[in-house]
C-alpha cells in the first residue's frame, strides 16, 4: 500500500493548486502590489520633469507606511482564505483528508503556491522602488520574510476560528499600529518591528505626530530575519497540528470538533 | 473488515449515531446503507472512512482505527455526498494532485490515472475545468479519485442524488464490476428500489440507531408487513367493493370520489389492481400513494421493533 509522505504532500498540493494564483484573486494581488508602487514611480516622474524631485526618503516612507503597513496585510488578507481555510468552506477538506498522507502536511502545501506568487510581486515592487533610491536588497528581505509569516499567521487565525480573516485583521491593522503605545517590549510581538529591524527604521524621516509613545527596541537584521522565517514555520507547524488533530467532517466547519 | 463495537458519534449535544455494532467481512460485495434522511447514514460512512473519531465505541477497518491512519486510508475510497469539488481546477491536473497524495508518482500515476478516467468513462472529458463539467461527469471525477489507489473497500455516500436515469444505471454497472473484483463496495441512499437494485446485502438506519441488517428478502419481509396507504379515485363505491375482497386490506375509508386503502403486501396487491384496471373491471381514474416513503416504513419498523 502507497502512502505520500509529508515531502510528497507538500509538493501534490502545491502542484495541484499551483495554477489558481493565475486566476482572478492571484491578478488582484499583483495589483495591490504594484499599484501603489506604479502610482508613486508616476508622481516622482512628473515631479522629475516639474523641477522638483521627490526627496531621498521618498522610498523608504513608501516602503513603511504604504508596502510594509498596508499592502502586505491586504495581501496576507486575500491570499491566505484561498489556502486549506477554502477546502474548509468549499467542503473538499474530506477529498484530501482521506487520502493516505498525513494532513499536517496540507496547510503548507495549500499556502506555498500563493507565498510564491505573492514573494515574486513584492520583489518586482520592490525592485521597482529601487528607482527612487536605497537598498533593494535588505527590502526585499524584509517585506518576503514579514509576507512568510503573516501568510502563515493569517492562515493559522482561519482555520482556527469562524471569523479568522477578521481577527487576522484587527491584528494586522490593529495592534501592529496600537503597540506603539504600549511597553517597548511588546513591539517584538509585531511584524512591523521585524521589517524595521531589516529594512531600516524611518524614525529619520517621521514627523512629530507619527513619533512613536515608547522608545524603539531593536533587533539584529540577521535575527529578524530568522525570526520572521521560524515564526512562519510555527505558525504553518500550528496549522498543520489544527487540522490533524481536529475532526473535520462531511459538513464542513459545522462538525468541527 | 469493518467491525463496530458499540461505536457512537456526538455532535455536540446531538446524538449523530447510537452505540452501534456490527461486522463485516473481507471480500467483495455491495451493501447498501439504507434509511431517510437524518438517519445517521453520513455519520456512520464518516467513522467508517476515518473523517471522524467515534465519540465512544471503536471502529476498526483493516483491524486497524481509521481516523488520520494513512495505512487504512491507504485502502479505502470515499465518495462524499454532493456536487464537492475544488473551484478553479482542471480534471485531470486534480486527479494528479490526488494520486501524489496517495503516494503514486511517474508511470504508476499515469497508468492508475488511465485506468480510473477509463473506468469511470472520462478519459476524454478529464481536461476540462469542473465548473464546465455537467454533475454526472463531475460525480465521475468523484468517483475517479476514489479509484485510483485501487481501493479494497470504496464508500460512496448518495452517490446516485441527482444523476440521471442512465448516468445511475452507468454508476449501478460499474460498483457491480467493482464488487465483482474483490472491492467491498459500501453505498448509502434513501431510495430503497435503488439500494434494492444494487446490493445483496443491506443496513437499515434510523434516527442514529441501526435498525436492521440483513439479505435484501429479509428486509423485504419486513417491509412488506408494514401497511401502505393508497388512495384509489374514482367511483368510490364501486372501488370499495372490490378491495374488501382482497386478502391484503387493512383498513378501508370512503371520500367523496375517492376509496383510501391501507393494505399490505404492496408487491402482490398492486399488480392485482393494475390488472383489474387494465381489464376495465374497476371504475378508477387514479392512484396516488400517501405513505410509501422510507420515512413511514421506518416509523412503521421502528414501532414494531419497540
Amino acid at each position: 500500500m502507497s502512502r505520500a509522505t509529508p515531502f510528497q504532500t507538500v509538493r501534490a498540493l502545491a502542484a495541484g493548486y499551483g495554477p489558481r494564483v493565475f486566476q482572478v484573486r492571484g491578478w488582484v494581488i499583483a495589483a495591490i502590489v504594484l499599484a501603489p508602487v506604479a502610482l508613486v514611480l508616476g508622481v516622482s516622474g512628473l515631479a522629475s520633469l516639474q523641477g522638483h524631485p521627490l526627496p531621498p526618503g521618498a522610498a523608504l516612507t513608501v516602503f513603511h507606511t504604504i508596502l510594509a503597513k498596508v499592502v502586505l496585510p491586504i495581501l496576507a488578507l486575500i491570499a491566505a482564505p484561498a489556502g486549506i481555510r477554502e477546502d474548509l468552506e468549499q467542503r473538499t477538506l474530506p477529498l484530501l483528508l482521506t487520502r493516505p498522507a498525513p494532513a499536517w502536511a496540507m496547510p503548507l502545501g495549500k499556502g506555498l503556491p500563493w507565498f510564491a506568487w505573492g514573494a515574486a510581486w513584492i520583489i518586482a515592487a520592490t525592485l521597482g522602488l529601487q528607482i527612487l533610491g536605497g537598498d533593494p536588497g535588505q527590502r526585499m528581505g524584509a517585506l518576503v520574510g514579514a509576507w512568510w509569516g503573516e501568510l502563515a499567521f493569517v492562515a493559522l487565525l482561519g482555520l482556527t476560528f469562524k471569523r479568522g480573516t477578521l481577527w487576522a485583521a484587527l491584528w494586522l491593522f490593529g495592534w501592529e499600529n496600537l503597540v506603539a503605545v504600549f511597553p517597548p517590549f511588546l513591539q517584538r510581538l509585531t511584524f512591523t518591528h521585524y521589517i524595521e529591524s531589516l529594512a531600516g527604521s524611518r524614525g529619520h524621516s517621521v514627523s512629530a505626530t507619527e513619533l512613536l509613545a515608547q522608545a524603539q527596541v531593536s533587533t539584529e537584521p540577521w535575527l529578524a530575519l530568522i525570526i520572521l522565517i521560524l515564526a512562519g514555520l510555527a505558525f504553518w507547524a500550528a496549522c498543520g497540528w489544527k487540522l490533524h488533530a481536529t475532526p473535520v467532517g462531511l459538513a464542513g466547519a459545522e462538525s468541527e470538533g | 473488515m469493518i467491525k463496530l463495537e458499540r461505536a457512537s458519534l456526538r455532535y455536540g449535544a446531538v446524538l449523530g449515531l447510537s452505540p452501534t455494532s456490527f461486522e463485516l467481512p473481507d471480500g467483495g460485495g455491495i451493501v447498501g446503507l439504507l434509511g431517510p434522511n437524518g438517519a445517521g447514514k453520513s455519520t456512520l460512512l464518516q467513522l467508517l472512512s476515518g473523517l471522524l473519531p467515534p465519540s465512544g465505541g471503536s471502529v476498526e477497518i483493516f483491524g486497524q482505527t481509521p481516523f488520520r491512519n494513512p495505512e487504512v486510508l491507504a485502502r479505502i475510497g470515499l465518495v462524499p455526498e454532493g456536487d464537492r469539488l475544488p473551484v478553479g481546477l482542471k480534471g485531470r491536473g486534480w486527479l494528479r494532485m490526488m494520486g501524489r497524495l496517495s503516494g503514486l508518482d511517474g508511470a504508476p500515476l499515469e497508468t492508475a490515472m488511465a485506468q480510473a478516467l477509463e473506468t469511470v468513462g472520462m478519459s476524454e472529458r478529464a481536461d476540462l475545468p469542473f465548473q464546465r463539467m455537467s454533475k454526472g461527469m463531475r460525480q465521475r471525477m468523484r468517483l475517479a479519485q476514489a479509484l485510483l489507489h485501487a481501493p479494497e473497500l470504496l464508500i460512496l455516500d448518495e452517490p446516485f442524488n441527482g444523476l440521471d436515469p442512465e448516468a445511475r444505471l452507468t454508476l449501478m454497472g460499474l460498483l457491480r464490476r467493482l464488487a465483482d473484483g474483490g472491492t467491498r463496495v459500501i453505498v448509502s441512499s434513501h431510495i430503497l428500489s435503488e439500494v434494492a437494485q444494487l446490493t445483496d446485502r443491506i443496513l437499515l438506519l434510523f434516527r442514529g440507531r441501526l435498525l436492521a441488517e440483513g439479505g435484501i428478502s429479509e428486509i423485504r419481509q419486513l417491509l412488506d408487513r408494514h401497511p401502505v396507504e393508497l388512495r384509489l379515485s374514482g367511483e368510490a363505491r364501486a372501488l370499495a367493493r372490490w378491495a374488501v375482497e382482497q386478502p391484503e386490506l387493512v383498513a378501508l375509508e370512503l371520500e367523496e370520489s375517492a376509496a383510501v386503502l391501507s393494505i399490505r403486501n404492496p408487491r402482490d396487491f398492486l399488480p392485482r389492481l393494475q390488472s383489474e384496471a387494465a381489464r376495465g373491471g374497476l371504475p378508477i381514474t387514479g392512484l396516488d400513494p400517501l405513505d410509501l416513503n422510507l420515512e413511514a416504513v421506518f416509523q412503521y419498523l421502528t414501532k414494531d421493533h419497540a
